[in-house]
Order: C-alpha cells, then sequence, then structure tokens
C-alpha cells in the first residue's frame, strides 16, 4: 500500500482503489482489455452518498453501481459513442455528463463530492483530449486515482501520521551521538534524585537514634553530638552534590537540548535546499519556517527536560511510594493510593482545558484576522472612512478573546488550589492517623518515622504535576516531530543521476524532443513540444497565459523533469547533468525580481561571491543601475529591505540584472522582466537586457509582443503545443496566424 | 416542460429540465444547456439566480423565481436544490487533533462521513444561523442547528460555537 493509499484508508474512509472483482469484471466485458483511470461516484440520483464507480478503457467506459453487497450492475459504453463531456460544478456536489448525438438522453449521469473531482478530472481531461483527436494513456489507474483522492490531505499533513513511539524513538535517535554528554546529564539527574530522598531519611534517624536516646540517657551526650553534626554534615554535603549534580544535569541536558535543536535545523534547512519547487508550491512559506524555528525549538524543550523530567518523576514517585510504605505502611497507603487519582485529575483538567483553549484559538484567529485586513488595508479603510466601524468590531473580537483567556485563567487558577487542597487533605489524615499512635494508641510510631513522612510527603507534588502532564509535553513534541520529520522525509523529485556529467562550458543549444510536462501524471500542460535552439539564439516565448511557456523556461532550468520525451543541453539529456554546475551557466531575471535582506552589493553578488568590486560596477552600469544606486545614501553598501522594498520595482530589477550579468550565465531566462514598469523604466532595462543577452540563448516570456521584434525566432506556445514559430516577420506574414492575431490586438489597444 | 420566463422586463426565455439533472434555458428558440449558480449561496439562496452556459458565460440572471409560472419555477427549484446541494451534519461523532490536520467523523442526512480540515481553519457561521465547515478537498458540511443537535454532539462543538 503506497502512502496516497494510506491516507485514503486512514482518513478518507472510502476505498482505496477499485475493487478488483469489479475491475476484473469490467476488463472482461472490454474484452480484457484494461481499465486505465477510474473515480468513485459518491453521490447517487438523490444527492445521498453511497459507492459508485467510473471506469475508463481504451475503447469503453463503464459506470458500475451497487446492488447488493459485492454485487454491481456495470454498464459500459463505447468510447466512440461519446460526442461531448459536460462537468457542472455546484457548491458540493458536481455532475458529469457524457453526451451522445445532441438530442439523445446522456449515455451517463454521474454525481459525487468535491473530494472525488481531481478522480473525474482526470477522466474528463482523457476523454476531452480524445475528442480533438488526441490519445492518453494513464498506465498506472491505481496510483492516479490515490493521488487525486488523498492530495488534499497529503497537502494539508503530507506524511500519515506514525505511531507516536516510534515518532518519539526516532527523536531520541538525534540524541546517540551526543552519548557521552547523555549519559553524564542523566547520571546527574539521578544523583539529584537519590540525593533528594536522604535528608528526609537522616531527619528521622537523628530524631529517633540520636536526639531521642541521648534525652533518654540511652546515649552519651557526647557520643551523640558528634553523630548529630556528622549526619548534619553529611546532610549538608547532600545539598552541595545535589545542587552541583543539578547545575550538571541543567547545563548538559539544555546544551544537549540546543544541539539536538541545532542538528535538526541544519539538517532541515539542507533537505529544503534541495527540495525540488513542487514541494515549496505545495507548502506555505509560513509553515516551513515555523518547523525550522519554533517547531525545533519545542524539541529542544522536549529533549532538554521533557525526556528526564518525565522519566525521573516516574522514578521519583516510586521510590516515594516504594519509602513511604517500607517505613509504614498503613500511612504509606494513605499517601500513595491518592497518587493515581490526583495524576488524573491533572490529565483531565489539562483534557477540558484544551477545549478552551481550542476556543481561545479560534477568538484569537478573528482578532487577528482583523488586524490581518485592516492594517494592509488601511488607505481603504479611510478612503470609506470606516475607522469607527473598523475599532468597533476589533472591539466585540477583543472583549470577546479576553473573556475566553479570563475564563481559562478562573479553571486553572481554580483547579490547582483545590489539587493542593486535596494533597493536604492527605497530609491532615496522615496526622489524624498518626496522632493517636505518637501517643501510644494502637502499632507503635516514632516521632522518627514520622517526621521523615512527613518530609517525604512533601516531594510528592512536584513529580505528580508533571505526570499529569505527560501527555500534553508529548504530543506537542510528537506533533513537532512530525512537521519537521516530514519535511525531513520528502524526497526531491529532480535528482541526480550517480555519476553526472559537467558540460565545461554550456555552450547553449536547447534542444526539446517531443516533450510532454504534467504536474499530476495525467492532465499535460505541454503535449508533445520539439524544438532545437542553437547556441546564442534569442528566442521569444508568446502565447495565451496558460499555455505552456512558464513551464517550458521550468524545464529549461530543471526545476522539474519532463513527464515524456526529453530535454536537452549541448545535445546531453539534462537528466544525465550535473544540476548545480548546469545552474550555474543558467540565470534568471523574473517579472517580480527577488532581492535579499542586504547591501545592494550582497545582492549583485548573490550568484558570484568572489566577483570585484569594479566588476560589480561594470556589471551595474550594463544594468542601467549604477547612476541610482549612487544616489542611495550609503551606495552599494545601502541596505534594501526584507524584500527591496525601499527600491522601486524598475530599480529592483535592474538590480537583478545586474545579478544576472556578473553570473555571466551561458542560458539565460527572461520572464516578463519589463512587464511591471513604467514605459521610460522600461526603456532603461530594455537596454540593459540587450547588453546582457549579447552572446548568450536567451529565452524571454514577454506578453508585450513588441519588446521581442529582435528575436532571433519567436515561439507561439499554445494549450501545451508549438503552435507557430518563426521570425517577427514571417510571422506576421500569416494571415490566420495566432502571433498575428495578438500582435494586430495589441497595437489596437494601443 | 416548457415554460416562458419574463426577465427583467424585456427578455423572454423558455426553462426546461431534461430530467437527468440538465437545464436548458430556450432563448429565441434555441436549446442552450445551462448551469445553475446562486449569487447569493447563503444569504439568499432562492434569488438571484444566474444561467450560465458551457462557457460560463451568463445567460440569464433570474432575480425572483417566485415570478415564474409554476413548471419553470419547478424546473429551476430542482437545479437550485442540486447547485447548492451540501452535506447536512445531524451528528458530531468525533473531532481529533493531529498534525496539521483536524479529523472528523459525522453522521449527515446523506449517510456516515469523514473528513478533514486544516487546524486553523475554523467553520463559518452563517446569516441565516448555523455553521458552515470547509474541508480539505473542498467540500462544505452544513450544520443548521449545533444548538439543538445531541448532548455528546454539542460537547464536541463547544470549542467551535459562539
Amino acid at each position: 500500500m503506497n502512502q496516497d493509499q494510506e491516507i485514503i484508508s486512514r482518513y478518507i474512509g472510502q476505498p482505496a482503489r477499485l475493487p478488483a472483482e469489479l475491475r476484473a469484471r469490467i476488463e472482461r466485458e472490454w474484452g480484457n482489455q484494461p481499465v486505465q483511470l477510474y473515480a468513485l461516484a459518491d453521490l447517487d440520483h438523490g444527492l445521498r452518498l453511497h459507492e459508485s464507480w467510473l471506469a475508463l478503457g481504451p475503447r469503453h467506459v463503464a459506470l458500475a453501481r451497487p446492488v447488493t453487497e459485492g454485487t454491481w450492475t456495470v454498464h459500459s459504453v463505447e468510447r466512440s459513442r461519446i460526442h461531448a463531456v459536460q462537468e457542472a460544478p455546484g457548491l458540493s456536489a458536481n455532475t458529469l455528463l457524457l453526451l451522445g448525438m445532441p438530442d439523445d438522453p446522456p449515455l451517463a449521469v454521474v454525481r459525487y463530492t468535491q473530494r472525488q473531482r481531481g478522480a473525474f478530472e482526470n477522466i474528463r481531461f482523457v476523454l476531452d483530449e480524445a475528442l480533438e483527436g488526441r490519445t492518453v494513456e494513464p498506465t498506472d489507474a491505481d496510483r492516479v486515482y490515490a493521488d487525486a483522492v488523498a492530495r488534499p490531505v497529503r497537502d494539508a499533513q503530507a506524511l500519515v501520521a506514525g505511531r507516536q513511539a516510534a515518532v518519539i524513538l526516532r527523536l531520541l535517535g538525534y540524541l546517540t551521538r551526543y552519548r557521552r554528554e547523555l549519559t553524564l546529564g542523566l547520571t546527574a539527574a539521578a544523583i539529584v534524585t537519590l540525593a533528594s530522598l536522604v535528608p528526609p531519611y537522616l531527619a528521622g534517624y537523628l530524631i529517633d537514634d540520636v536526639v531521642r536516646k541521648a534525652n533518654e540517657g540511652t546515649m552519651a551526650r557526647g557520643a551523640a553530638a558528634t553523630i548529630a553534626w556528622i549526619a548534619v554534615g553529611v546532610m549538608a554535603a547532600l545539598y552541595v552534590i545535589r545542587q552541583v549534580a543539578a547545575h550538571v544535569r541543567l547545563r548538559l541536558m539544555s546544551v544537549i537540548g540546543e544541539w539536538v535543536a541545532r542538528d535538526l535545523r541544519a539538517e532541515l534547512y539542507e533537505h529544503i535546499q534541495r527540495l525540488s519547487l513542487s514541494f515549496f508550491s505545495r507548502k506555505k512559506t509560513g509553515s516551513l519556517i515555523t518547523r525550522v524555528t519554533s517547531d525545533t525549538d519545542r524539541l529542544w524543550d522536549f529533549v532538554a527536560f521533557g525526556v528526564v523530567d518525565v522519566s525521573l518523576s516516574l522514578v521519583m514517585l516510586l521510590g516515594l511510594g516504594v519509602v513511604l510504605l517500607s517505613l509504614d505502611w498503613r500511612l504509606g497507603l494513605v499517601m500513595t493510593l491518592p497518587v493515581p487519582v490526583l495524576c488524573w485529575l491533572i490529565y483531565r483538567h489539562g483534557e477540558s482545558l484544551n477545549s478552551r483553549f481550542i476556543r481561545a484559538w479560534r477568538k484569537w484567529s478573528r482578532v487577528t484576522d482583523v488586524l490581518s485586513d485592516t492594517i494592509p488595508g488601511i488607505r481603504v479603510v479611510k478612503a470609506f472612512n470606516q475607522e469607527t466601524r473598523e475599532i468597533a468590531r476589533f472591539e466585540v473580537r477583543n472583549d470577546d478573546v479576553t473573556d475566553e483567556a479570563n475564563e481559562i485563567h478562573r479553571m486553572w487558577t481554580t483547579f490547582w488550589p483545590l489539587l493542593m487542597l486535596a494533597v493536604h487533605t492527605t497530609t491532615v489524615l496522615v496526622w489524624v492517623l498518626a496522632m493517636p499512635r505518637l501517643l501510644g494508641e494502637g502499632a507503635p510510631l516514632s516521632a522518627g518515622v514520622f517526621v521523615s513522612f512527613l518530609l517525604y510527603t512533601t516531594m510528592f507534588v512536584g513529580p505528580i504535576e508533571i505526570i499529569g502532564q505527560m501527555a500534553r509535553t508529548i504530543n506537542r513534541a510528537t506533533s513537532s516531530a512530525h512537521r519537521v520529520f516530514e519535511v525531513l522525509d520528502s524526497e526531491p523529485e529532480v535528482r541526480d543521476v550517480p555519476q553526472p556529467v559537467r558540460l565545461t562550458p554550456v555552450r547553449g543549444r536547447v534542444t526539446f524532443e517531443n516533450v510532454t510536462f504534467a504536474y499530476d501524471g495525467v492532465r499535460q500542460i505541454l503535449k508533445g513540444i520539439s524544438f532545437d535552439v542553437h547556441a546564442g539564439e534569442l528566442i521569444g516565448l508568446v502565447g495565451p497565459s496558460g499555455g505552456g511557456k512558464s513551464t517550458v523556461v521550468n524545464l529549461i532550468a530543471r526545476f522539474y523533469d519532463a513527464t515524456g520525451g526529453s530535454v536537452r543541453i549541448d545535445g546531453v539529456n539534462i537528466r544525465t547533468l550535473d544540476t548545480g554546475h548546469y545552474r550555474q551557466q543558467l540565470g534568471m531575471v523574473l517579472q517580480d525580481p527577488y532581492l535579499f535582506h542586504g547591501t545592494v552589493l550582497e545582492n549583485i553578488r548573490y550568484g558570484l561571491q568572489s566577483a570585484s568590486l569594479g566588476a560589480v560596477v561594470t556589471a551595474a552600469k550594463a544594468a542601467n543601475a549604477h547612476d541610482f544606486i549612487c544616489k542611495l545614501g550609503q551606495g552599494y553598501d545601502t541596505v534594501v529591505g526584507e524584500r527591496g522594498h525601499t527600491l522601486s520595482g524598475g530599480e529592483r530589477q535592474r538590480i537583478s540584472i545586474a545579478r544576472a550579468i556578473l553570473h555571466d550565465p551561458r542560458i539565460l531566462i527572461l520572464d516578463e522582466a519589463t512587464s511591471s514598469v513604467d514605459t521610460e523604466t522600461e526603456r532603461e532595462i530594455q537596454e540593459a537586457l540587450e547588453r546582457l543577452i549579447a552572446g548568450r540563448t536567451v529565452f524571454a516570456i514577454a506578453h508585450r509582443l513588441s519588446t521581442l521584434r529582435r528575436a532571433s525566432r519567436l515561439f507561439v506556445i499554445e494549450e501545451g503545443r508549438l503552435a507557430e514559430s518563426g521570425t517577427h516577420r514571417e510571422l506576421l506574414a500569416k494571415h490566420d496566424g495566432i502571433y498575428r492575431r495578438l500582435y494586430e490586438l495589441q497595437l489596437q489597444l494601443q | 416542460m416548457t415554460h416562458a420566463l419574463e426577465l427583467e422586463g424585456e427578455t423572454e426565455i423558455t426553462l426546461r429540465s431534461s430530467g437527468d439533472g440538465r437545464l436548458f434555458a430556450i432563448v429565441g428558440g434555441e436549446a442552450v444547456a445551462v448551469r445553475l449558480r446562486q449569487c447569493f449561496p447563503w444569504s439568499e439562496p432562492n434569488r438571484h439566480l444566474s444561467l450560465r452556459d458551457e462557457d460560463d458565460e451568463e445567460v440569464a440572471l433570474v432575480e425572483d423565481p417566485a415570478s415564474l409560472a409554476p413548471e419553470s419555477r419547478h424546473a429551476l427549484e430542482q437545479a437550485v436544490a442540486e447547485a447548492g446541494f451540501v452535506l447536512e451534519v445531524t451528528r458530531v461523532l468525533s473531532i481529533e487533533e493531529e498534525v496539521e490536520i483536524r479529523q472528523w467523523k459525522v453522521e449527515t442526512r446523506q449517510g456516515p462521513r469523514s473528513f478533514q480540515t486544516h487546524l486553523d481553519d475554523w467553520p463559518r457561521t452563517l446569516p441565516m444561523g448555523g455553521l458552515l465547515i470547509r474541508d480539505v478537498g473542498g467540500d462544505l458540511y452544513l450544520l443548521a442547528a449545533p444548538g439543538e443537535m445531541d448532548r455528546r454532539s454539542k460537547e464536541l462543538l463547544w470549542a467551535f460555537v459562539d
């Protein structure tokens, strides 16, 4: 069972694949042709949840409806009879219609919830392609179905939450490399525990065997004083040893915790850098940052204190129980029997607080919603004179969250004093039971034993509290560990072969041979594109949005690997290249240039740290950036904001061009580099780009077609196909050409 | 089942239900398959209904179906029921938090269902009352009257209801 099928079984509660006997029956009815795709229609005609299946084969479509448990009626339709496929989406119910001749009733009508929509869209895509005369032949129906159904959960969670114990064990595995420090830390923690148990015993011993005997005259006062002073000295030494051990334990465990957190952060960040772009398109930036920061910090807390506290508290409770029962079993039972109840009460308190916390969290998110709405949108608030309304909205939510927080405070401030009262009640009960015995009634009890007993009882509270909160501590740690391991377990989709080829240097020939590409394995974004671009050519990529232009450049940059066909660089399959080495010879200038937090100098030198200052100035001059940089307060040493927000779009763009010029790539990708700037800035950027592209292979995506007049060739990419190619003049000469139509449309708009 | 429909006082179209879930608008004598979109699925689910063709272009906007002839209105109501369908939760069996997601097990009027929401995705309070939950796959779950559910459901929902 693969991960997607596991997600379906564990979370979604629907079959993880088409039932085997049904599949076999359908394939038999089709003359042993395979089921290529299938989807679960989970709504019947009355819009009740049920289970029907739509299966697609090379020549047929079959709709299987249940008759009784495990028996099906199968209605097959030849694909040649399908003339149209229509989908009517609703809020939660969608309807797919397979239509034959115009006035005939539909060949099949199926209804399904949004959960099944991905799987149905796959079937619809293949049928639509067939109606356009193109053949798509999916090969792994089980995988495609599971991927489509499990994807929303996988994207939200990615890994199926494993067993808690396994996750904790894996986390603790990070401690093994610090075995020596860990042993020392645990030994110190054990010394702290043992040293805590001795003083109460000594107190009892002094009272019963020294003070009382001296008072009764059964021990010489001199001998008694000597023993007493030795005992006091031992006690003092024990306290010193205990505190030294506590220091060693705290110091070592916090340091080990930091080391483990550091290792996790480093491993995580290194792994994130290696992951493919597809991973980042699935995960929110904030969520990834949280994993590297807050989650590893929470794991430090668990490793440094949680592990030791929980294990030593268990040992301490066990030890105290044994000691108390051995000192006096009757009083011992009074103290030990309530312990499980107290732990359970603390656990229950945590659970009831948990739903309070969820409620408070929900109300907090309503407060932050107002803030994240109104602060970025403050101009709109002011323009529409809505300040008063927004203040009132905030006040209501602010009061609401305060009430919720106060309710939480009311709960814990009531609970803990009550719990302590219960502990004290047991102590009073001990007194009640002990007092007659101390006065000589019933089983004898010495004053010393009783004092020891009382001192031990004060030590119960701390471990009880820790054990009561153990479930919460472990849950929090497991949850953070899951989030960290999820990233570590994600495999980069683009990987180098064992002995990759290094092209030194890349000359710049780029060849696409019947390249297909689908993000989900079925719906193709590129549908068989072929071209051969010679070194030094400037290729303009034009066409409607969503046609596949960006996918072409993503494949050239090897952000993704082609699903079918091959991409070749200088005749070598891109999959066999050393990706890092190849990308060193590739440059990109994007529509929204990204500047890192740092100086202008650091940003220009980003791809070539060793570049001299002179080379930086030369690159900036070539990028038409030198002048405005010199006008900045601290010239090239000016720090630009987190995303370069202190600079205008055109200025940021010119810095990114300077960065690309300094990087000196053999293949250059310009993705809408001038689309978001005014005409004057565009002219300056255009000049800079002309200097940049000289002598390189360039792929330029542009919506303003006039900017691509100088291109060696233009590729018109439409619906994933290379619809037209040629020079500007050649394409304009085509009377019904796409390029000509787009060009004329833009001229009219100007 | 063909009925004339007055729209905005000037356009006249005819609506027809095909019986297989399709709705046709007869515009200028020509039958156009249309799908229905509710402009206000929660604020005013039965008014302001947009009829759209295969290319998702609006063919007509029905502001108030009450003015229609009964059979036309019936055809439209059927389409509204289908387009506005959401799963109606009648009982909540469990809500559990896992890594990044909240796992719900519920009984709905349509049958038992398990679904997942993002941890920071909260049920939405609807203008006409009740709660609406959107799961990670995009399905919507309506809790029309959470206050009238059984005790256990109310306990489980307590953290999510004001």
